[in-house]
């Protein structure tokens, strides 16, 4: 197998290099875009695996990008966000972003998720997560822990189907809300967060530093996909 | 209604008069010249005018010269006077009970008058030295009303600033100083204000009042001016971190990529790893600094709007203790799993949490951990964080968390606790140092939820 490709996109030359530099480093194959018209160019072209992507472009938005993107392509999508900028994040993942880095990020946390969005294109969708001690049959809608069943309430097992149906991948507040309680989640959404502190109270061992159900601050929750 | 029982009072009071002189005169009658006894009649006008004005002492005149002539000249027991001379003697008698009423009533009146300029004086005195004393403008008022309903005699009034409308069933007064409408007294329409009074007591309680506004104002602008100079002390010591706390970690930064990329020099692996390290690292404390500075900036400029949301406690300390990294692994939990929710900005609460987590780590001695605790308050939830490092005195307590200070340890910015009491007020919650022997123990009070959802 060919080495992946990823398309970066900054206008920033200094990260560009930097990271044309440490991913070829780490195997993959780099093109490089510094516009929004110039990354749906090279989309085109150069078909890649994966999209490293700047929210701030100087003739656009990330967002735009993405949408722009997903109407033809399901390659993965980072998106690179400054702290302050957490809405455009937000609006960058529901338009189709599979993660995000805050800037300014180490190369470690950015390889790290581009495996795992990769990893996820070609995992079949598991019936069965495991993952440490906790296991969720989706087909039997059984949970255990450590062996020993779970009693859930419906929205708590809707709100872990969604998670294990996507392990890995970060499920912004808007898609939870949407697959658990409807497109009329109205009042709902105030009580999001404490649905998951409740299950994570019946699964995690320690619910303070959750193993199992990760919060991205400001965007939304992941399963992960290992420990 | 009190007006008519004074006069019906003094109506009694003439008639005993006049019956009294009258007695005297009759037991004189025998040994003195009856005649030259009319000029005691002035006995009766006298009090009477001293106490009830000129009107009822010139009545009583008349009713005595009356009394005298019907009682005491001949022929007795009618108006008629045998000898024309006494008509004389009649005539002079009237003329000087006239006068002497007259008199008596007009020093009854220089006395009341007297008496009621020491009484608007005294008042008036008060109400200045109120404001000497630095009352609220609203408490002037309401004093300065109080007194004024007192002085016009009337049952209740108001002060308004500035030309207002009058309510139901009030008659207005305007309270006018240098030309210029400074207010409005307010008075019940139906009492009855004698017009010599406000007159004379109003402009003065007109100029009062223009002294307590134009004092308000110069407190108003002197607030500024201290708001200002704080402010621009906070600049001066902002530019003073940024210099420092940006300088060194960029100076750190620059020399570790100088050595790195320089050719002259002879560094090991090792080497190179320490030098990429440090850059690392230094950087890391740059981005620290600059999210402080930002947070800073944006509780300075009000822009801090916290976008509230249903959030248990554990999860709030939990995004603190994944933003410290493996610090985190030093922090114990004491968070009870009913511990109930609160209506915050998480983003907003984290910051707090990781601000007064990074101190106490910072503070507490490296064998030692810190503890979270969370106790359900009435309306709030309070999460105490405790360390076992050296504490605070008393009086270092509140200074804790102003901008730029740090403990003596002298690590940080200085801006961490000052950040985390801005964020934890702006979510409607309260940040404090409490006295604790064991070590530095600070409480973050934060607002239950309203209401919790079903357990659906």
């Amino acid at each position: 197998m060919s080495a992946p490709r990823v398309l970066v996109v900054d206008d920033e030359p200094q990260i560009l290099r930097a990271l044309r530099t440490s991913l070829r480093g780490a195997g993959y194959e780099v093109e490089t875009a510094d516009t929004a018209q110039g990354a749906l160019a090279a989309l085109a072209a150069a078909q890649p695996d994966a999209v490293v992507l700047d929210l701030v472009l100087p003739d656009g938005t990330g967002v735009d990008v993405c949408r722009e993107l997903r109407t033809w392509s399901d390659a993965p999508v980072i998106v690179l966000s400054v702290v302050g900028d957490e809405t455009e994040k937000v609006a960058a993942l529901d338009a189709g972003a599979d993660d995000y880095v805050t800037k300014p990020f180490g190369v470690e946390e950015l390889l790290a998720r581009l495996r795992a969005a990769l990893r996820r294109v070609d995992a079949p969708a598991e019936p069965v997560v495991e993952l440490g001690d906790l296991r969720i049959d989706l087909e039997k809608r059984a949970v255990t822990v450590r062996g020993e069943p779970v009693q859930l309430t419906p929205h708590e097992f809707a709100l872990l189907r969604v998670l294990a149906r996507n392990p890995g991948k970060l499920l912004t507040h808007g898609m939870l809300l949407r697959e658990v309680w409807g497109r009329g989640y109205g009042d709902e959404s105030h009580y999001l967060h404490v649905y998951v502190s409740q299950l994570r109270r019946k699964l995690e061992p320690d619910p303070a530093r959750p193993r199992y159900i990760l919060t991205e601050p400001g965007a939304g929750y992941r399963l992960a996909d290992r420990l | 209604m009190g007006h008519r029982v004074r006069l019906g009072l003094g109506l009694l009071a003439s008639a005993a008069a006049v019956a009294a002189v009258s007695g005297v005169v009759l037991l004189l009658k025998p040994h003195v010249p009856v005649v030259s006894l009319g000029a005691l009649y002035v006995l009766a006008v006298l009090p009477v005018a001293m106490l009830w004005g000129t009107a009822l002492a010139a009545a009583v005149s008349v009713a005595s010269m009356l009394a005298f002539n019907w009682f005491f000249l001949p022929p007795y027991h009618t108006f008629q006077l045998r000898d024309g001379a006494n008509w004389l003697v009649l005539g002079v008698d009237l003329a000087i009970a006239f006068a002497v009423g007259a008199l008596a009533a007009r020093a009854r009146a220089r006395r009341e008058d007297a008496e009621r300029r020491r009484l608007e004086a005294h008042a008036l005195a008060e109400v200045a030295l109120e404001l000497l004393r630095g009352r609220a403008l609203d408490d002037v008022l309401a004093e300065l009303a109080s007194l004024t309903a007192a002085v016009l005699a009337v049952p209740a009034a108001r002060i308004e600033l500035g030309d207002r409308p009058p309510r139901e069933g009030e008659r207005p007064l305007p309270l006018e100083a240098s030309l210029r409408r400074v207010g409005t007294l307010f008075v019940p329409a139906r009492t009855v204000v004698d017009d010599a009074v406000p007159r004379r007591f109003l402009p003065s309680v007109a100029a009062l009042l223009a002294v307590a506004l134009e004092r308000d104002r110069l407190q108003g602008e002197a607030l500024e001016a201290e708001a200002l100079r704080r402010s621009d002390a906070l600049k001066t010591a902002l530019l003073r971190t940024v210099s420092h706390d940006l300088r060194s970690p960029l100076t750190a930064i620059l020399a570790s990529a100088d050595a790195l990329a320089s050719p002259g020099l002879s560094l090991g692996e090792d080497d190179r790893l320490g030098l990429a390290e440090t850059i690392r690292a230094e950087a890391s404390r740059l981005d620290r600094v600059v999210g402080q500075l930002l947070d800073l900036s944006r509780l300075e400029a009000g822009g801090a709007e916290p976008h509230r949301e249903l959030w248990h406690a554990d999860e709030l300390v939990g995004q603190a203790l994944a933003s410290l990294g493996d610090a985190a692994a030093r922090v114990r939990l004491e968070i009870p799993p009913d511990a109930p929710a609160v209506d915050v900005d998480a983003g907003q609460v984290e910051r707090v949490l990781a601000n007064l987590l990074a101190n106490a780590l910072r503070y507490s001695p490296p064998e030692s951990g810190v503890v979270v605790r969370a106790e359900r308050g009435a309306t709030e939830l309070r999460l105490h964080v405790v360390d076992r490092g050296p504490g605070l005195p008393d009086e270092q307590r509140d200074a804790l968390f102003q901008p730029f200070r740090r403990g003596a340890a002298g690590h940080g910015s200085g801006l961490g606790l000052a950040i985390a009491r801005g964020f934890a007020e702006a979510n409607g919650g309260r940040l404090w140092a409490q006295d604790d022997p064991g070590g530095g123990h600070l409480v973050l009070a934060l607002p239950l939820a309203a209401r919790e959802p079903a357990r659906a």
